[in-house]
């Protein structure tokens, strides 16, 4: 699993969030001056208790509870912060390392799982679909032309002159890179994870 | 900054993206449909992959899994000779950009890739280091027609005088890597300048303009009241507005906008006279791409027959 370079091993939340592989090299989480340009624009903090100029905050003060804070969840990954934060910091990439670093110890998996068919969908075709758990919602919510058009969908992308969906991977390219950079080993312990958690319930 | 007029319009691989294929087909046809009409040279490759972005911003692929998959793509881009990555997805372009940047800057990251591909047997698909900018070869479509915004009006046979329409810039675009915005990342207007080409009446600021579409990724599924609260916020400013028609440049807020207006109507006891589409399937329509055999109209859910009939 190599999630490590997400998520590398530091003595404090701000020189993991300043070495993961998710975040700019300048980012400026240790520039942050409070000013709340990013909570005043964030779409999450408009509609949930998520408070990016908290987060930050608790980051940079070293409090590793804020992992298991429940509200970096809620954060679009719009990045509104990202462009308006006068010093160059990026509350929504911090997010994404607080998550991940949440994710590792076992929290959030419920709201990964749901999504599981994604990645299954990529290694097999090459291309991502919407997953399965969802689809059930959304013909509700879309209604029978949506299902039609689902249905029809190779039919139209031909009428529109489109190649099918799947790509050209005779070699089995992308599960071959997916095995060896390590995600299929990061999907199956992800897998074990949800697993675990459903017995617990 | 990025200057239009460097934009390139020769050697563009135009990039697959997942939702383009699977929701609007019809975005894709229709920039075929008008990379066809003005000359651009571009190829779409079979071998291409998705980006891995939804996943990624689901939080379950890692940033070295999504850098490893973006190598390949780069190696079909430089096999076919096509070395200007062009997207229909901002989610794609912002991707591709940073994935380029990590294997150009991050020595770990691109030994860990091509040491990868090479014990995997692909060594054909080594990247080799500044092979690839990460300014000067990624590019959104919606820049190459910003670029052509004059002839796309010389062009057009549609008048759009009297519709007011309206830009939803996605924010993968302008927010993340906000350096490389043509034009100002505060106030991205390379769709306004397209539908003003054509002739439309532009509302130009409404009072949710920057704020994002609500799809959020993983949010429009696990967190679905915050996420349409948003979209309903969005499409309430639009309203006041007078707005009549929505131009997008990223199909995940195509679908948040277009599949879930009717859904807010039903739930938030609106009604909306509103449409949506594409930048690239406003401009097939303006050079007179038909409305199901280019535009791929009949995938969406919001009906435009009514509004094509008033046109």
């Amino acid at each position: 699993m190599n999630e490590n370079y997400d998520t590398p091993k530091c003595e404090s939340l701000v020189e993991t969030v300043k070495k993961s592989l998710r975040t700019s090299d300048s980012i400026g989480i240790e520039r942050c001056i409070q000013c709340g340009a990013c909570t005043s624009s964030c779409p999450a903090a408009r509609y949930s208790d998520y408070n990016p100029r908290n987060v930050m905050k608790r980051v940079k003060e070293d409090d590793w509870s804020v992992i298991e804070d429940k509200t970096i969840w809620n954060c679009f990954y719009c990045y509104t912060c990202n462009l308006r934060c006068p010093r160059n910091n990026s509350p929504s990439q911090v997010a994404q390392v607080l998550r991940q670093m949440a994710i590792n110890k076992g929290i959030g998996i419920e709201r990964l799982s749901v999504l599981f068919e994604y990645p299954e969908s990529f290694a097999k075709l090459g291309i991502s679909q919407i997953p399965a758990p969802y689809i059930g919602q959304m013909e509700e919510d879309l209604g029978k032309h949506w299902q039609h058009f689902r249905d029809n969908l190779e039919d139209i992308r031909e009428e529109l002159g489109l190649d099918p969906l799947t790509i050209e991977d005779e070699r089995g390219e992308i599960k071959t890179l997916l095995k060896g950079i390590g995600f299929e080993d990061r999907f199956a312990r992800l897998k074990e994870m949800a697993t675990e958690e459903g017995e617990d319930e | 900054m990025k200057e239009l007029v460097d934009v390139p319009v020769k050697g563009l691989l135009l990039f697959k993206s997942c939702l383009v294929s699977a929701e609007y087909p019809g975005i894709e046809s229709s920039t075929k449909y008008v990379f066809d009409r003005l000359g651009v040279d571009y190829l779409v490759s079979g071998e291409q992959s998705c980006c891995t972005g939804m996943g990624h911003y689901f939080d379950l692929f890692d940033q070295m899994t999504t850098t490893a998959i973006a190598a390949r793509n780069f190696a079909v881009a430089k096999k076919e000779g096509y070395t200007n990555i062009t997207t229909m997805c901002a989610t794609c372009y912002a991707i591709n950009k940073k994935a380029c940047s990590l294997l150009n800057n991050n020595r770990q990251v691109i030994n860990l890739v091509n040491d990868n591909a090479k014990d995997s047997g692909l060594a054909n698909l080594k990247y080799e280091a500044d092979s690839f900018d990460d300014v000067e070869n990624f590019y959104h479509v919606v820049e190459v027609l910003a670029k052509m915004a004059d002839r796309i009006g010389d062009l057009s046979i549609i008048n759009f005088a009297g519709v007011k329409m309206a830009a939803h810039h996605a924010c993968h675009y302008y927010k993340i890597d906000y350096e490389d915005v043509a034009g100002n990342p505060e106030h991205p207007e390379l769709i306004d300048h397209i539908a003003k080409a054509c002739g439309g009446d532009v509302v130009e600021w409404y009072e949710d303009r920057t704020l994002t579409c609500g799809a959020g990724f993983s949010q429009r599924y696990v967190n679905r009241e915050m996420s349409l609260k948003a979209t309903h916020a969005k499409l309430e400013s639009l309203k006041r507005a007078g707005v009549q028609l929505v131009l997008h440049m990223c199909p995940n807020c195509q679908v948040q906008y277009d599949r879930y207006q009717p859904v807010i109507e039903k739930e938030f006891g609106e009604e909306y006279d509103m449409v949506h589409m594409n930048i690239a399937q406003f401009t097939a329509l303006a050079l007179g791409g038909d409305p199901l055999r280019v535009c791929g109209f009949q995938t969406h859910s919001v009906d435009l027959t009514d509004f094509l009939e008033n046109l």
